[in-house]
């Protein structure tokens, strides 16, 4: 009762004096919407929550210096031995204070759930379309924050000067320097001179735990304040239309889910960080520029730019007689592409569709078949560039040379991107085309359709016998249109097809005619096709995924087989 | 805490070890006597029939080597039957095994104790096994290779050392092939510098000296003994799972292994947990 009472007081006189009841009120009634990927920012902002929660515990013990220390404590084999302030202090934080090697674990495990939940969450905007007119602002602020989130994330990794992250700072520090001109004065500037300096510990703490984090901070309020002010996009459904939102209010009902939500965050990250151990630098030793380890990768989120050092060919060239180091290409200019590529997309998808409208629907990915493809390309590459980074955990393990892992991943780099999106290409069209069902239901016979839609540029579905239009035209594939088809009872049915929906009327019809005659009564200025049944017809083979799965792991054990025999005759011939 | 506490205890095993390897091949070359019976004690067998034959049997000169020490000649049985097919019967090496003269007690027993030798199929990089031998088996054999020819690092003590000069001479010279952690890395041609993990302290010291395979020899101009136990009982503490403080080591791969983890637990996870809420919605 008296907590009420006080509550209300406190909101009356807050908003007496700031009129903050409108934003509240507004915020309060905000709509979010049920569909689950919705959720996959918010697992992103919670890891920033906890990473704010640890990252302070850690500032209080941390010592963000150089200078040469004594440490002692309980980690024996370091006991009474010299090293910088920032390792002694790391290695003190995960030895001799208490609960600091659960803050310093759950921490990074904190970071690598949170960047990897943006690159969930950005995937899932890209694949629907939600980038689009008029949500690119918030597009383009996203990409930004996972550019700081990837920085920052690499500043934490190297703040506490062990032996790993020096070898991944070095490599930093000769990609910026290899940029032609203003490469050179942009490593001084940044680390204050020739690699290792006594600066470089010291700027990038402040970075990380200040400047960074607050540019984030100030990001995200306006991403989400941006999100209230325009709503929430969702996907196409009953009921929902480009002018309202369908879900649950933001109180109570999203509140309480959200909350859940942040619990599980704080619990998966702190299981991780108490159960799983993360970056033992206590193991891996101070930084000394003489000594190395290996294997030797950076934290995954940043691995991408080193798989593409290592699988790069070191190629240096000249322009304007100024030497251009090898880690030019495959460092900066390929993630400058990757990032410009990002920032540009809603600007290059718009033209591509020409569609300039403003969308409150989304697209279910396969409505977008182009941005599918391309999207699961380029995944592709990414995926071969981490296993890249890894090359040297992958021939330990397999025993295999490392040249050779590289020269497959070489390979792979340049051939499985393609086509893979184009299977996905293809798929998302079959889908399409199949209206509404999931990739397991289907056919085989529905792919090659859709292959020979792209080859031929004839409508979906088999031999369709166009009516209403006149012969031989092509009709645009994305055109609205109703279809028709006798199912496998015999009877007939029809439904209206969009570029992004298709919608089957309920009820069936004795006659072609008949049905004929209630599409044209509902839609009555399309054009009417006869297609194959959508989806399953009887005695139809079965699911291409199925079969696609069969025989891939068929292939599969064929290869390895041969990659097995392959080994073993050079090993042998190597003897 | 750990490692003050496992102090005493790595000591007490260290020197263990080592006395046992001295004392070695006291008992266990006594036990190794029953082979060639000697005319005294067959007496008692109830076998009596046999002893008659016993003076006729042994005369000549290549009785009284094996009468006067059985672990030599059990030592020559072994290398005949084991090592001499790639090897050679003097150790004068084949072209299926390189030659053993000179190699010196302590590559011997390296072989001999990480079971490398004998190799059963040719393989490009003997892995580490359970020896073939016991001690005493070893000891034997170690013994019959050095009468092919002298030299070579003989058998090296190890004793305690000093962990923390251990740990900074590990990584300045060890941790580039075999990884900070001991895990072992990749070198060239799909060789590898093996994991750490079952290395005993005097497998280490002889590593060290021998420098088998790929590895370099150090010579005690480089690491003094006093270094190569520091650096033998800082690999002590480096093997098991005394120093992943942290919890589950995941193979102290290194970071690709923690991404992998974040994403195939923490993130499939948490996205399990979203699709879960997402469903519960509206109800
Ligand atoms: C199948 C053939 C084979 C057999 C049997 C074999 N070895 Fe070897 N041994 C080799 C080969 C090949 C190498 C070289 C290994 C290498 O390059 O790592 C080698 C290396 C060695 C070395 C190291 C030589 C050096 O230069 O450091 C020693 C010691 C050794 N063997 C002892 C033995 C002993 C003792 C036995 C019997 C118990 C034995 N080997 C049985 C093939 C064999
Ligand atoms: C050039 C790389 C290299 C360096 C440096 C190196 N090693 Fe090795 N080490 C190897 C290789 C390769 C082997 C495997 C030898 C074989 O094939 O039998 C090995 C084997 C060993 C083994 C035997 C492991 C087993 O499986 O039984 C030990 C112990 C060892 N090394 C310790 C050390 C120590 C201690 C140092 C530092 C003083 C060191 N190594 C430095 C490459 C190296
Ligand atoms: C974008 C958000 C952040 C990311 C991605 C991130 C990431 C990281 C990573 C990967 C480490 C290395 C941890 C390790 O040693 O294993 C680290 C260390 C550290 N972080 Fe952060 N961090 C973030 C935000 C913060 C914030 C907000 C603070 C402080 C307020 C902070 C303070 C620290 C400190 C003091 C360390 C060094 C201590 C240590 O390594 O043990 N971090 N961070």
């Amino acid at each position: 009762m008296i907590t009420r009472w006080l509550l209300r007081r406190l909101a009356r006189s807050v908003d007496d004096r700031l009129r903050t009841a409108p934003v509240v009120r507004r915020v309060l009634a905000a709509v979010f919407p049920d569909h689950w990927s919705f959720m996959l920012g918010e697992i992103a902002l919670y890891s920033f929550v906890v990473l704010v929660l640890t990252g302070v515990f850690l500032t209080l013990f941390f010592a963000p210096s150089t200078a040469d220390t004594v440490y002692t404590g309980a980690y024996a084999p370091l006991d009474g031995a010299r090293t910088s302030a920032a390792y002694a202090s790391t290695v003190r934080l995960s030895f001799d204070i208490r609960a600091g090697l659960l803050m310093r674990q759950s921490h990074h495990w904190a970071a690598l759930l949170f960047v990897g939940a943006i690159v969930l969450h950005l995937l899932r905007i890209f694949f629907t379309g939600a980038f689009r007119r008029p949500r690119e602002m918030n597009w383009l602020i996203g990409v930004t924050m996972l550019a700081l989130a990837l920085f920052n994330g690499f500043t934490g990794y190297s703040i506490p000067d062990d032996l790993l992250s020096g070898t991944g700072l070095r490599i930093l520090y000769s990609v910026t320097q290899s940029i032609p001109l203003v490469g050179e004065w942009l490593v001084f500037l940044a680390a204050g001179g020739e690699f290792p300096t006594d600066e470089m510990v010291p700027r990038m703490f402040v970075s990380h735990v200040l400047l960074v984090p607050a540019v984030l901070a100030a990001l995200i309020a306006i991403h989400l304040g941006i999100l209230i002010r325009q709503k929430h996009s969702q996907f196409p459904g009953p009921g929902r239309t480009e002018n309202n939102v369908v879900g649950s209010l933001f109180w109570p009902s999203y509140t309480v889910r959200t909350l859940a939500l942040f619990a599980w965050v704080l619990a998966v990250t702190f299981a991780l960080g108490g159960l799983a151990q993360i970056n033992p630098v206590w193991i891996y030793g101070p930084f000394d520029p003489a000594q190395a380890t290996s294997p030797a990768q950076p934290d995954w989120y940043v691995a991408w730019g080193d798989g593409a050092l290592r699988l790069f060919p070191a190629v240096e060239f000249r322009i304007f007689g100024q030497l251009v180091p090898s880690p030019f290409l495959p460092g900066v200019v390929f993630g400058g592409l990757t990032f410009a590529g990002l920032y540009l997309w809603p600007f290059l998808d718009r033209r591509h569709g020409r569609d300039r409208l403003a969308h409150q629907l989304l697209d279910p990915p396969r409505a977008h078949p182009a941005r599918l493809g391309f999207g699961v390309a380029v995944l592709a590459l990414f995926a071969v560039l981490l296993a890249a980074a890894a090359d040297d955990v992958i021939a330990t393990i397999l025993r295999v040379p490392v040249l050779d892992v590289l020269a497959i991943l070489r390979v792979l780099a340049l051939a499985l991107p393609v086509p893979a999106g184009v299977t996905a290409y293809l798929v998302a069209r079959a889908l399409r085309a199949n209206g509404g069902r999931g990739v397991g239901d289907l056919t085989r016979a529905d792919v090659r359709s859709a292959g020979r839609l792209v080859c031929v540029g004839s409508p979906v579905g088999g031999a369709p016998t166009g009516i209403g239009t006149p012969e031989g035209t092509a009709e645009p594939v994305d055109a609205d249109r109703v279809e028709l088809w006798r199912d496998r009872t015999g009877l007939w049915r029809w439904r209206y097809r969009g570029a992004s929906v298709s919608l089957t009327a309920n009820r069936a019809y004795p006659s072609r005619a008949e049905a004929e005659r209630a599409a044209r009564t509902a839609y009555g200025d399309l054009s009417v096709w006869e297609v194959a049944p959508p989806g399953g017809r009887p005695g139809a083979p079965a699911a291409v995924a199925a079969r696609a799965g069969r025989a891939a792991g068929r292939v599969g054990g064929y290869l390895a087989l041969a990659a097995v025999a392959f080994w073993r005759a050079r090993r042998d011939r190597r003897r | 805490m750990t490692g003050t506490e496992a102090g005493p205890a790595r000591r007490i095993g260290v020197i263990l070890a080592v006395l046992g390897l001295a004392a070695g091949p006291v008992p266990l070359s006594a036990s190794a006597a029953p082979t060639p019976v000697p005319p005294d004690t067959s007496a008692a067998v109830p076998g009596g029939l046999v002893s008659p034959a016993t003076p006729g049997a042994g005369p000549g000169s290549s009785a009284p080597p094996s009468a006067t020490d059985p672990a030599r000649s059990r030592g020559a049985d072994l290398f005949l039957r084991s090592c001499a097919s790639c090897h050679g019967p003097r150790g004068e090496g084949t072209q299926r095994g390189p030659s053993l003269v000179g190699v010196g007690p302590a590559s011997v027993d390296f072989q001999l104790s990480t079971g490398r030798m004998p190799l059963d199929q040719e393989a490009a990089q003997p892995p580490h096994r359970r020896p073939a031998f016991s001690a005493a088996d070893i000891q034997a054999i170690v013994g019959h290779v050095g009468s092919f020819g002298g030299g070579g690092p003989q058998i090296p003590t190890v004793g305690p050392g000093d962990l923390r000069e251990g740990r900074e001479l590990f990584l300045a010279h060890c941790a580039a092939c075999h990884s900070a952690a001991g895990v072992g890395a990749t070198l060239t041609n799909g060789l590898v510098a093996p994991s750490l993990d079952r290395s005993t302290p005097v497998q280490v010291a002889e590593a060290i000296r021998v420098g088998p395979g790929l590895m370099p020899a150090f010579p005690e101009s480089i690491l003094s003994p006093a270094q190569v136990d520091a650096v033998a009982s800082y690999v002590q503490h480096l093997r098991g799972d005394r120093l992943d403080r942290g919890g589950a080591s995941l193979g102290r791969l290194g970071p690709m292994t923690e991404g992998l983890v974040a994403w195939v637990v923490g993130l499939a996870l948490l996205v399990g947990v979203a699709r879960w809420l997402g469903s519960r919605a509206g109800r």
